[in-house]
């Protein structure tokens, strides 16, 4: 973990990996490097909070896994986003968008 | 229905828990090794790489951890650790545990039994292959249908199988020389067949088979000595030769219901023969489009065979099940589900009082362990987790008290089904525990937890941390509390269930001293069957029948001690036949009337014989008989109803029924009761017996001049040197009434033993209050008797406490027993009101009977208590 990494927001790390696993199904290292290289390095997800967060989405239905073989050809647990995800991302998308527009409103105005 | 999902995911996550740990390890290894790859790529040693990765995943344990704690079920574990922790305490104190258990067991047990016996006994589940595709078929809403009938509907073949069965039949077996009387199911040759009925051994009658035979499990056992040789053995019924071919498992429930079981079983063997008519409904038919068919076919049958009076395609033609509610509503009368019912709603208020003694000894157990609560509390435990806490307790002292009811339940169950009903019919119960009583047992627990847990839950935790941890209880004692309103409650709940036992107790010394409006005392009973193939089939005219009848009366009068004897074809209160008709009269300006009655064909000398007086006229004499002048006599109630003011005698009543004559009435009989005790007064109408074709049951009624024990054999000997293939039967009249007493010897057992029981539960309730109140009051009794009280005062200080709960118990018990009793005059003879004085008394007085004695072993408990030791409390 680099010192110049953000901390993220709380309950944004769900909202994170629906967005990542919106392309198609990943594993869960894959998620992490993803997350770190669209953000610029800005965002890393710490490992311990990876796993109990994508066990939590797989309980809420959000997410489906199923075992199959990585780039490295090594067995690899991959998630895929269900049809509940889906919808929850694009919920969960919509209010964070009017989240931080209003804060920015807040801190350019005010 | 998310929640739902949860659950689901997390039940097959504990049941998967070991997978889950290995492949969440693999997952976190081949996320440490990819890692590793990358940066190996990026130009550092694979060594170092691997310690880099490893370092920057963190602890995987926790990571494990946190993971496997999105699965767990936190509520589920705390209960077990809750439980755990109850069975430590209660280990602890035994005495405690095992006060709430019995308590709990008495009251799980006799609900679990009285629901048991009400769901066997209304709910029975017939022992058929998938019932739930079986229908019971009622021509216009007639139980039994002509055997043309069937066979037509069978031939139609608009059903995949039917099955035809009469329970109502008796057939005599002859073994040797002895002749004896059984119940007989009369059933159509498909009848095993298309019901599926499971064997113990061999098989069903098959179809085309007509002298095959099948046993039930009691007739093997009493009769072959459970032979497994039985099959292929030839058994003589009704004088023809049957052979075994199955014996039926013990536990068989007929098709029927309500615990009718025939002892044998026998093909139909003549076409004038009726049966109750079931069909298997083809797959995936509602029994609307099976009445739609069914309706059809005997629209057919009404133009072919039609009756006179009625159509077969009428609106009462039913379709139903033949398990649960549809078998209820068909069969059973009200009157005896409603008996049901109130069981059920007595038996769950002796639960009520288990409850309260079990809630009153927790709310004694928090009280003294305020101190550790409080702790508890103050280190930061949630009021919920402490509540929670408390309430498993509760639920492993009904779960551990539910188990033991069960035990008690198995037991009851296996007396009951020993037990023959002196009964008619042949009744035999079921009794099995089964996933009906597993439910209800489990709602009994967790309401039984509830009951008894929440309340000194609750009252546990919203007491005053502060004052709890720095004081000892022992000082805030106040003589009425939670406690004693419990008690008084319990007591008031068991004054109800003490007036309920008491009333029924004297409605079965009424019914049982009750005059029936006949002798039983001096009278006897000779049930003789012969067998048909020897009379009404040979002899349609019944020359032979009624030559025997007339032999068997001239030499039972001329036995010793007889003063008279007389023919009948029905004995009041063990049969009835009731006719809804109208009658008119030939009283000039009369007009026709529409009354039921009861009806009987008696011979000559029957109202002598029976002790009925005759008001006017006279009895039918040997002249009345077939081809002579229709006579009747009636009773005082249908002359009344029917002639007003005017003498029945010298005029006609005619019924409109088919092929009835004009009667001439004869004679006016006095009332009596007719089928039960209970009865309000009903109309009557007697026929000479000699002018109709009558049945092979022949009931002989002997009038004797002493008690009539020592005539038994003698009648019994000479009716059966007259034919030796019949089955004969002699009781004094006196044993014949039992029929009639059952519902209300049933009634006055089961609420008598509820009353006794609740009782007892309020008696152990009331001592532990006042126990208990003592020993919280030792400092101050014992002060008191520093200062000079005597004896005497102690003991008005503990009876008054006592008479405070008891009397506030019996006033409102008394207020609530005003209310609950009115329903139950329902069940009661006539004559007896619901508002029983003498019971009351009753129960007041056993209430302060007991009472008084929960209150000597706290009141000598108070006299030993020692001033100095009391208070070097201080």
């Amino acid at each position: 973990m680099s010192d110049e990494s953000l901390q993220l927001l709380p309950g944004t790390l769900y909202m994170l990996i629906l967005r990542t696993l919106a392309a198609g199904p990943l594993h869960g290292y894959a998620i992490a490097r993803r997350i770190k290289q669209c953000s610029a390095d800005a965002l890393d997800v710490e490992e311990g909070s990876l796993y109990p967060a994508l066990n939590r989405m797989l309980l809420k239905g959000w997410l489906s896994s199923e075992w199959g073989t990585s780039e490295t050809n090594r067995k690899a647990r991959f998630y895929r986003l269900t049809r509940e995800g889906q919808k929850r991302l694009a919920a969960e998308a919509n209010e964070f968008d009017k989240l931080v527009s209003a804060i920015q409103l807040v801190m350019k105005t005010a | 229905m998310a929640l739902l999902r949860e659950i689901y995911f997390k039940l097959r996550w504990l049941a998967n828990q070991s997978r889950f740990h290995s492949e969440l390890a693999d997952e976190m290894q081949f996320h440490i090794e990819s890692r590793t790859e990358e940066l190996e790529r990026s130009g550092i040693s694979r060594a170092e790489a691997s310690i880099r990765a490893s370092r920057e995943f963190g602890s995987r344990m926790k990571a494990a951890e946190n993971t496997s704690g999105a699965w767990q079920m936190r509520w589920l574990e705390e209960l077990f650790s809750d439980l755990r922790y109850a069975a430590r305490a209660f280990r602890r104190n035994p005495g405690f545990a095992l006060t709430a258990i019995l308590c709990l067991a008495l009251g799980i047990g006799a609900n679990a039994t009285i629901f048991n016996i009400t769901t066997s006994f209304l709910f029975s589940q017939p022992s058929c292959r998938d019932s739930a595709s079986l229908i019971a078929i009622r021509e216009a809403g007639n139980s039994a249908a002509s055997m043309t009938d069937y066979k037509f509907l069978r031939d139609a073949h608009i059903f995949d199988g039917m099955a035809g069965i009469n329970v109502e039949r008796e057939v005599n077996w002859r073994e040797g020389d002895r002749t004896s009387r059984f119940y007989a199911g009369v059933v159509t040759d498909d009848f095993f067949k298309t019901l599926g009925i499971p064997f113990l051994l061999g098989r069903g009658i098959a179809p085309g088979e007509t002298d095959t035979a099948v046993l039930s499990y009691r007739i093997w056992r009493s009769r072959f000595a459970q032979d497994p040789a039985v099959l292929g053995r030839k058994i003589i019924l009704e004088g023809r030769l049957y052979t075994v071919v199955g014996v039926l498992p013990e536990n068989n429930r007929s098709i029927f219901g309500f615990g009718v079981s025939p002892e044998v079983y026998v093909p139909v063997a003549h076409d004038d023969e009726y049966v109750q008519v079931y069909a298997r409904l083809p797959k995936g038919r509602t029994s609307a489009i099976a009445r739609a068919r069914l309706l059809a076919v005997l629209e057919q049958l009404d133009h072919i065979h039609p009756y006179d009076t009625w159509k077969r395609t009428d609106k009462n033609t039913r379709v139903t099940g033949v398990t649960g509610f549809d078998l209820l509503n068909q069969q059973m009368p009200g009157a005896v589900t409603a008996f049901f019912l109130m069981l059920l709603i007595v038996v769950g208020l002796v639960l009520l009082i288990a409850c309260t003694n079990v809630a009153s000894l927790l709310l004694a157990r928090a009280s003294s362990r305020s101190q550790e609560l409080a702790v508890r509390l103050s280190l930061g435990a949630s009021r919920r987790r402490i509540v929670r806490h408390l309430l498993a307790e509760s639920l492993l002292l009904s779960t551990l008290g539910a188990l033991a009811g069960l035990v008690v339940d198995v037991v009851c169950a296996k007396l009951l089904n020993r037990l023959a009903l002196p009964l008619p019919v042949p009744i035999r119960l079921v009794i099995e525990p089964d996933w009906r009583l597993l439910w209800y047992s489990l709602g009994l627990v967790l309401a039984s937890a509830l009951a008894c847990g929440l309340l000194p839950a609750l009252k546990a935790v919203r007491r005053d941390i502060n004052n709890a941890l720095k004081q000892d209880e022992r000082q805030t004692a106040r003589t009425w509390n939670l406690r004693s309103t419990l008690v008084a409650g319990q007591l008031a709940v068991s004054i109800v269930l003490l007036a309920a036992g008491f009333l029924f107790l004297h409605n079965l010394l009424r019914a049982t001293t009750m005059n029936p409006g006949f002798d039983v005392h001096h009278t006897i009973w000779a049930y003789t069957r012969l067998v048909p193939e020897k009379y009404a089939y040979a002899d349609p005219d019944q020359r032979k029948q009624m030559a025997l009848v007339h032999t068997a009366l001239d030499r039972l009068r001329s036995l010793p001690g007889v003063e008279s004897a007389a023919i009948a074809q029905r004995v009041p209160l063990n049969d009835n036949c009731v006719i809804g008709t109208q009658i008119q009269t030939d009283v000039p300006s009369s007009t026709p009337i529409h009354v039921q009655y009861e009806c009987n064909n008696v011979g000559p000398d029957y109202f002598r014989t029976i002790g009925v007086p005759i008001l006017r006229g006279g009895e039918f004499s040997a002249a009345d008989r077939k081809g002579s002048q229709p006579v009747a006599i009636v009773n005082e109630t249908f002359a009344r109803t029917v002639f007003g003011q005017t003498d029945p005698i010298g005029h006609t009543i005619n019924t409109n029924l088919p092929n009835d004559k004009p009667k001439l009435v004869v004679g006016v009989a006095k009332d009596s009761k007719y089928f039960t005790l209970s009865e309000n007064q009903r109309l009557a109408v007697y026929e000479p017996y000699f002018a109709y074709n009558e049945p092979i049951n022949l009931h002989f009624l002997i009038r004797v001049a002493s008690s009539p024990a020592p005539y038994v054999k003698p009648i019994n000997d000479t009716l059966g040197h007259l034919d030796a293939t019949a089955a004969i039967e002699t009781k004094p009249m006196n044993q014949a009434l039992t029929l009639a007493l059952l519902p209300s010897q049933a009634a006055a057992i089961t609420l008598g033993a509820m009353g006794i029981l609740g009782l007892a539960l309020a008696a152990i309730g009331l001592y532990g209050v006042l126990l208990y109140s003592v020993s919280r009051r030792t400092r101050e009794i014992g002060l008191r008797v520093a200062l000079g009280a005597t004896p005497a005062d102690v003991i008005r200080i503990i009876c008054r406490h006592s008479l405070t709960l008891a009397g506030c118990g019996i006033v409102v018990g008394l207020t609530l027993a005003l209310f609950a009793m009115r329903p139950l005059a329902f069940f009661l003879v006539p004559g007896l009101s619901a508002f029983d004085s003498t019971a009351f008394l009753a129960v007041v007085g056993a209430l302060s009977a007991v009472a008084l004695l929960a209150t000597l072993a706290p009141a000598a408990r108070a006299l030993r208590v020692d001033p100095l030791t009391a208070l070097r409390y201080e």
